[in-house]
């Protein structure tokens, strides 16, 4: 996974950049850099949604034994 | 031809018996049953017309044995050193709705008195599930399922899977290898025990004592999902979860990938109003402080006008041309006798000569 971040933590980090904007750290200069980030951060996030599969490996241990 | 000794006739027939057969599965009832010495286990497997001895340790009796009760044993048949014939029994299972119902009783009382299913132990598992171990038979329906319902739901899983039998009386051994294997050399947060549905006799492989215990103790929380809704197994009771179904051990596992787009949706429309707010906030901010500052301007201006309006009131008070229309005169020069000064009044200017000087009383 990209980052090593799971979708979960993408999406909670997406959650928590909403978060600035309401808080009063906010200012103009940097509110457009953020979003910029938020937005980026969405549509990789929609794209690993889309695209992202579980990877499954059938060990190749012999457990009868 | 030499004749044997008993020794060497046992010997021989030993491996006659063991070249002819190895391994076999015989079912039959238990009869005479009894535990020697708390290690030693005997009893008899007999049919309507024969009995044949068993012999095993009480290490291998992995379910509750009784007289009466029917069961399959997997032996190898051998003959004493002192001439009996007996089964040396690897593993017992009981076989028949009414043994496997008994020995399922017998267990979890047993198991409950020890407090192995005790609901205050389960943990909880992991939220944010990054890997995942599961054991099961990789030719199983409910497995299928269960992966077709992961991918469905969810990525970026690592998914490592043991596969085992699920079945049959060699399945306990190789499923406590599984959580063995994933306990000691993987690091899967999570282990997921799955086997769609199958009839009494085909899940009670999940009631071996051994396999109970060894979940109960695995480190990794498991969860499992074996059979349908109605299936209820000894595994079942001592596993942190238990699923009602291999589909929904997925569920369970798996946020809903429809529902988290959703939110990414509902994030991104939250952030661009948000974004819109504040702008409109910060535009309306700017608006007032101009136009705090042009009527702060305004004052001003106001304040230094009055200033104005009262110093030119103080000067005109003071005009010189208006004292002399008073009759007042202005006297320029110095005061000593004989020197001419100019004295100005409000219509004429006059030079006049200092005659006399005397204080004024």
């Amino acid at each position: 996974m990209k980052e090593n971040k799971t979708l979960n933590q993408k999406l909670a980090e997406l959650e928590k950049s909403t978060e600035w904007f309401y808080s009063e750290e906010f200012n103009l200069d940097e509110a457009v850099k953020k979003y910029k980030e938020a937005i980026k951060l969405a549509t990789d996030l929609k794209k690993d949604l889309d695209e992202l599969k579980n990877e499954v490996e059938v060990l190749s241990v012999d457990f009868s034994k | 031809m030499n004749a044997f000794t008993p020794t060497t006739f046992i010997e021989v027939v030993n491996q006659t018996l063991d070249y002819a057969y190895g391994s076999v599965m015989v079912e039959g009832e238990v009869a005479s049953f009894k535990v020697n010495q708390g290690k030693w286990v005997f009893f008899d497997l007999k049919d309507e017309e024969s009995s044949v001895s068993c012999f095993m340790t009480l290490y291998q009796l992995r379910m509750p044995i009784e007289d009466g009760m029917k069961v399959v044993v997997r032996a190898t048949p051998k003959l004493t050193k002192w001439g009996k014939f007996s089964l040396t029994v690897q593993a017992i299972k009981p076989v028949g709705e009414g043994s496997l119902k008994k020995a399922f009783e017998l267990l979890k009382k047993k198991l409950t008195d020890e407090g192995l299913f005790d609901p205050t132990k389960k943990r909880e598992l992991p939220k944010d599930l990054a890997r995942l171990g599961v054991i099961s038979s990789t030719q199983a329906a409910g497995y299928a399922d269960f992966i077709k319902i992961m991918n469905a739901r969810w990525g970026g899983i690592r998914i490592e899977v043991a596969h085992t039998q699920v079945q049959g009386i060699d399945a306990p051994d190789q499923i406590i290898r599984a959580l063995k294997y994933f306990n000691e050399k993987s690091e899967v947060e999570t282990i997921a025990i799955i086997r769609g549905g199958g009839s009494a006799d085909d899940l009670s492989c999940f009631n071996d004592e051994a396999l109970v215990r060894a979940i109960a103790s695995s480190k990794i929380p498991v969860v499992t999902g074996i059979g349908h809704e109605v299936d209820e197994s000894l595994a079942d009771l001592a596993a942190d979860l238990c699923a009602s179904t291999p589909s929904n051990v997925a569920e369970i596992l798996t946020p809903d990938k429809k529902e988290a787009k959703r939110r990414v949706y509902e994030v991104v429309e939250r952030f661009g109003k948000t974004l819109v707010e504040r702008i409109e906030s910060e535009k309306n901010n700017v608006e007032d402080k101009i136009l705090r500052t042009k009527e702060s301007i305004l004052t001003k201006v106001d304040e230094y006008q009055r200033f104005l309006e009262s110093q030119m009131k103080i000067l005109i008070a003071h005009d010189p041309e208006k004292v002399l229309k008073q009759g007042y005169a202005i006297l320029d020069g110095k005061i000593s006798l004989g020197n001419v000064v100019k004295i100005t009044t409000f219509e004429k200017e006059i030079k006049a000569e200092i005659k006399e000087i005397y204080e004024r009383e």
